[in-house]
């Protein structure tokens, strides 16, 4: 059974189309890089995959319930992280189980132990185990984003959502972010759908890639099919030219 | 790449990982513990010490309940407002009570003639004008000295021993309140509104004045770097880098201090400096607690108002709202009445 199925997906914002007629699925477990440029829409289909926009039209099923409305098991990293930096990294990563705890007791940081190993088993799974009590604040970029990781799985979701998780970070923290969140969908059979704009990264983490051009899917396929001249009509369709100085950047 | 291999070669088996993460979990689970009882020490000594303030101060919980009854009926006094003197047309006709308030309301142009003949009788509505123009005047004319002070203050825009000279000024202006200020201006002035607009105009000064200090020490260093890498001057620095950055800012805390003034003149007026507080003050004198009352409620009437007004102001003014335009098309668009009533947003 397919984990996710995106059906005829349709969002307008006024006489904007963000999105039209999107559909896919994705089979548990399977690492998805959207590709597109900026407006393509792909940040609409995160958002509405993530319960924060509902569609004009379509719909998102996960089995066979359709979603709506903001749930639990789908987690999000965020591209600037959004982590409360006057917290510690450990409490941090807790504050994805606060769907599972009320008011006073997450206040007082009185979670449930399993709650508690599940926060430092994911903040292990980020390679920041040592880090745990750090205030987040002081941490690095790339840190800062694993946190955003860990704090996404203690949600124990179905599904993670990364909206160009890599974007604002150097080359290498970018890699090793991108291990640590490809490692994580692994060791947790967990279907994971990021945005990237790294071409040359997406190639590297992703098993699969959907291709966004003005609201529309215009690739879907594996990593063999992501041909140079793919990734050419993804981004640069009608400019030949600009196209040519990045292959020859590239290059 | 490598490095993460690495790292899963550390991390070793299952029941090591459970360990680790075991031990882990004690550590943390252990400062927190040293947290708590630092918390909970700390909180205790806060209630003690309260206590103890308290009793300093003579409180006892008997004394409350048995004086409740006498604060309740003195509150009482005040629920029933006597509007007599809320226009020279109320006092003129004798209209007590509401009727005062409705009667006069009826007659609009009684409003209007109590405010231009102030001096012909103490009227409610003649007070509140006094009030409001003390408060604003006030403001205005501190204003450019509290711009001064307050850039200089700066330390982004004078050195660091100097600029202390212009935070010592506004730090010792403000040590001293508004209500003190007046007593400097009323052997110059006289008991008057014109003395509680010239304390008012020096309160605004240190007051302002710090805000204006504080919101420049925060300005960003970005567009000061690039402003001043273009070969610009000093001054065209400051003014481009830094006061063009906090220009919305200045103007809504400008309007905030107008809102505590507004207030501060009513305090004024009850060391005999004029408006609604002198008003009060002496209903209270007479224990005319009813006529007392009618001018309470005229306080509260015109704080609330200018309250909102300013704040209502103040979020128009936000700068993240009109994304697109300066300052000016965000001073056109309070004229939409539509968008002060919060409709068409977006």
């Amino acid at each position: 059974m397919p984990a996710i199925t995106v059906e005829n997906l349709t969002k307008r914002y006024g006489d904007t189309v963000a999105l039209e007629d999107a559909s896919f699925s994705i089979p548990e477990g399977e690492f998805v890089v959207l590709l597109g440029p900026s407006g393509a829409g792909k940040s609409t289909l995160l958002r509405i995959l993530n319960g924060l926009t509902e569609p004009t039209e379509g719909g998102v099923y996960m089995g066979d319930t359709k979603l709506s409305g903001r749930r639990s098991d789908i987690g999000m990293v965020f591209q600037m992280h959004y982590l409360v930096e006057s917290m510690s990294a450990y409490k941090n990563a807790l504050t994805g189980a606060l769907s599972r705890e009320d008011l006073l007791r997450s206040l007082l940081t009185w979670y449930d132990t399993p709650d508690k190993v599940a926060a430092l088993e994911a903040l292990d799974t980020v390679g920041l185990l040592e880090e745990a009590q750090q205030r987040a604040g002081s941490m690095s970029g790339g840190q800062k984003q694993r946190v955003g990781i860990a704090r996404a799985l203690v949600q124990q979701p179905d599904l993670m959502l990364a909206d160009e998780p890599v974007a604002s970070l150097d080359p290498k923290a970018a890699e090793e972010v991108m291990g640590y969140m490809r490692d994580a969908a692994k060791e947790r059979t967990l279907t994971t759908i990021a945005s990237l704009h790294q071409v040359g990264l997406a190639r590297e983490f992703g098993e699969r890639y959907i291709g966004l051009r003005d609201g529309r899917v215009v690739f879907d396929g594996g990593k063999d099919d992501l041909t140079m001249d793919v990734v050419d009509e993804i981004y640069y369709e009608g400019d030949e030219e600009a196209s040519a100085a990045t292959q020859e950047a590239i290059q | 790449m490598s490095e993460e291999r690495v790292d899963v070669d550390v991390r070793g088996s299952r029941a090591e990982t459970t360990q680790r993460i075991k031990d882990r979990l004690g550590e943390i689970e252990r400062a927190q513990r040293i947290r708590r009882i630092l918390m909970l020490a700390l909180a205790a000594g806060v209630l003690v010490l309260t206590g103890a303030g308290l009793t300093y101060l003579g409180f006892t919980l008997a004394a409350v309940v048995r004086q409740f009854p006498v604060f309740l009926d003195n509150m009482l006094n005040f629920a029933t407002p006597d509007f007599r003197f809320f226009t020279l047309y109320s006092s003129g006709e004798s209209l007590n009570g509401w009727s005062g308030f409705f009667g006069s309301l009826a007659n609009p142009g009684s409003l209007v003639e109590s405010v231009l003949q102030r001096n012909q009788g103490t009227s409610i509505v003649g007070a509140s004008v006094v009030t409001i123009i003390v408060g604003l005047t006030g403001t205005v004319v501190g204003f450019p000295l509290a711009l001064f002070f307050g850039v200089l203050g700066s330390e982004r825009v004078t050195p660091f021993p100097f600029n202390f000279l212009f935070r010592g000024t506004m730090s010792t202006i403000r040590a001293i309140p508004a209500i003190v200020w007046v007593l400097f201006y009323i052997p110059v002035f006289g008991p008057t509104p014109l003395s509680a607009m010239f304390a008012i105009a020096t309160d605004t000064i240190g007051n302002m004045g710090r805000l204006f200090t504080d919101e420049l020490e925060e300005v960003q260093e970005g567009p000061i770097e690039a402003i001043s890498s273009t070969g610009a001057n000093r001054s065209q620095v400051i003014s481009f880098g830094m006061l063009s950055q906090v220009f919305s800012s200045f103007i809504a805390w400008a309007l905030y201090i107008t809102e505590i003034n507004v207030r501060i003149a009513i305090s004024l007026g009850v060391v005999g400096a004029g408006g609604l507080g002198q008003y009060i003050k002496g209903q209270l004198a007479q224990l005319a607690f009813s006529r007392a009352a009618a001018g309470i409620f005229m306080v509260i009437v015109i704080v609330i108002s200018v309250e909102l007004f300013s704040s209502r102001l103040r979020s128009r003014l936000r700068p993240d709202e009109d994304a697109g335009g300066g300052f000016f098309d965000a001073v056109k668009r309070l004229f939409d009445g539509d968008r002060w009533l919060g409709r068409s947003e977006r």
